[in-house]
């Protein structure tokens, strides 16, 4: 049980990122997002002993991720009509970056917050890299299907993009 | 903006993320010392509730025609036909608590979720049984005296709205379905703010067909 525990952290710590980009694609306030990342934890924690180490540790996570999140987005939804962007909880402060990529994440957190659950998944796993032949299994679909949608949602995305920049 | 611009906007904001870790480890220890519950059991909690709330009706009943010693046939007949469509229900409601608790995250989104939607709008397919115990709510204060003596008002009030119920409840449970869901007689009779999650749940399935397709 211990070692569960250990390794369990340890997996969770190689793979943190994929816990908050969810939450921040599908929340858009501090206290909903602390939720929705204790919900996907306990999730995961609890699926942990089911998981079959054959298959890759992210595949697994972002399907427990993803659910999870769906899930979530779906009962708060109903709670909260109207959630307005300025809520969100990420802010983008770091120096490094300029104005402009600053300005272009911002849009791009919000473009994804405006897309339907499904999309949304399937935006944040293109966004991850990952390969259509893994988001397909991940959401469920085939690779032609998962190709054509991303190419859609991207088509979306930049004119959204140019209009904002006009 | 061009795809690698996407993606080095998306990755740019990681390092915002960073800084959170710290409620990220909180959450881990919190889970494994199992002080965190999940907030998403809502759907298995409604499930609970009607089945306690429906065995306690159904004993309900039981101690009406036990009281009754079975000496009015027709109120027997009609409650104790009562009695079994909402032990049915309570069996589907049992039925649908085992396949909550089987649903598992780790299997695909579409799958999953699909699931879980399907399980909510099944809510509609109890309705259809219960709506079958319409008619006999009109038939357990019928007796053999009221029929015999006065045959005329039986037959000219009691029996044809009796039948009229039957009707409707049969039409009901034939036509209460997800097909249906569409149907404007169907957005009237669930349009009560009860049955927001379920006609939700509805859209929700429609959504993910319409997403498998290519």
């Amino acid at each position: 049980m211990q070692t569960d525990k250990e390794s369990f952290s340890k997996l969770m710590q190689e793979n943190k990122g994929i816990v908050f980009k969810v939450c921040n694609s599908y929340c858009s306030n501090k206290n909903d997002i602390e939720d929705l990342a204790q919900e996907i934890i306990y999730q995961l924690w609890k699926s942990y002993s089911s998981y079959n180490s054959e298959y890759k540790f992210t595949t697994w996570m972002y399907k427990i991720a993803l659910n999870t999140a769906i899930s979530f987005y779906r009962k708060v939804k109903k709670t909260r009509n109207t959630i307005s962007f300025e809520e969100h909880l990420i802010e983008i402060e770091d120096d490094n970056n300029s104005s402009e990529t600053n300005q272009n994440i911002n849009l791009l957190q919000q473009f994804i917050n405006e897309l339907k659950e499904l999309d949304k998944a399937l935006m944040i796993l293109y966004l991850e890299e990952k390969s259509y032949k893994e988001i397909a299994e991940i959401i469920g679909i085939t690779e032609t299907n998962v190709a054509t949608k991303i190419g859609r949602i991207k088509e979306k995305l930049k004119q959204k993009f140019s209009t904002y920049n006009l | 903006m061009e795809t690698q611009e996407l993606k080095n906007a998306w990755n740019a904001s990681e390092k915002n993320l960073e800084n959170l870790w710290t409620l990220n480890m909180r959450c881990i220890e919190m889970v494994q010392t199992q002080k965190a519950k999940s907030k998403l059991n809502g759907l298995a909690a409604f499930k609970s509730v009607a089945i306690i709330l429906g065995i306690l009706y159904v004993l309900f009943l039981g101690i009406l025609v036990y009281g009754n010693h079975f000496k009015n046939l027709y109120f027997t007949f009609s409650i104790g036909i009562i009695m079994v469509i909402n032990i049915v229900a309570i069996a589907v409601y049992i039925k649908h608590l085992v396949l909550i608790s089987q649903i598992n995250f780790g299997e695909s989104i579409i799958n999953a979720q699909k699931k879980l939607a399907e399980l909510q709008a099944s809510t509609i397919n109890i309705t259809r049984i219960i709506w079958l115990q319409l008619p006999f709510w009109c038939t357990w204060f019928w007796s053999s005296n009221w029929i015999n003596n006065n045959t005329a008002n039986f037959l000219l009030t009691a029996f044809p709205i009796a039948l009229f119920f039957a009707v409707v409840a049969v039409w009901l449970f034939k036509n209460i379905s997800l097909q249906n869901s569409h149907k404007k007689w169907f957005r009237i009779l669930f349009s009560t703010t009860e049955w927001t999650s379920v006609i939700k749940a509805i859209e929700f399935i429609n959504e993910i067909d319409e997403f498998k397709k290519d």
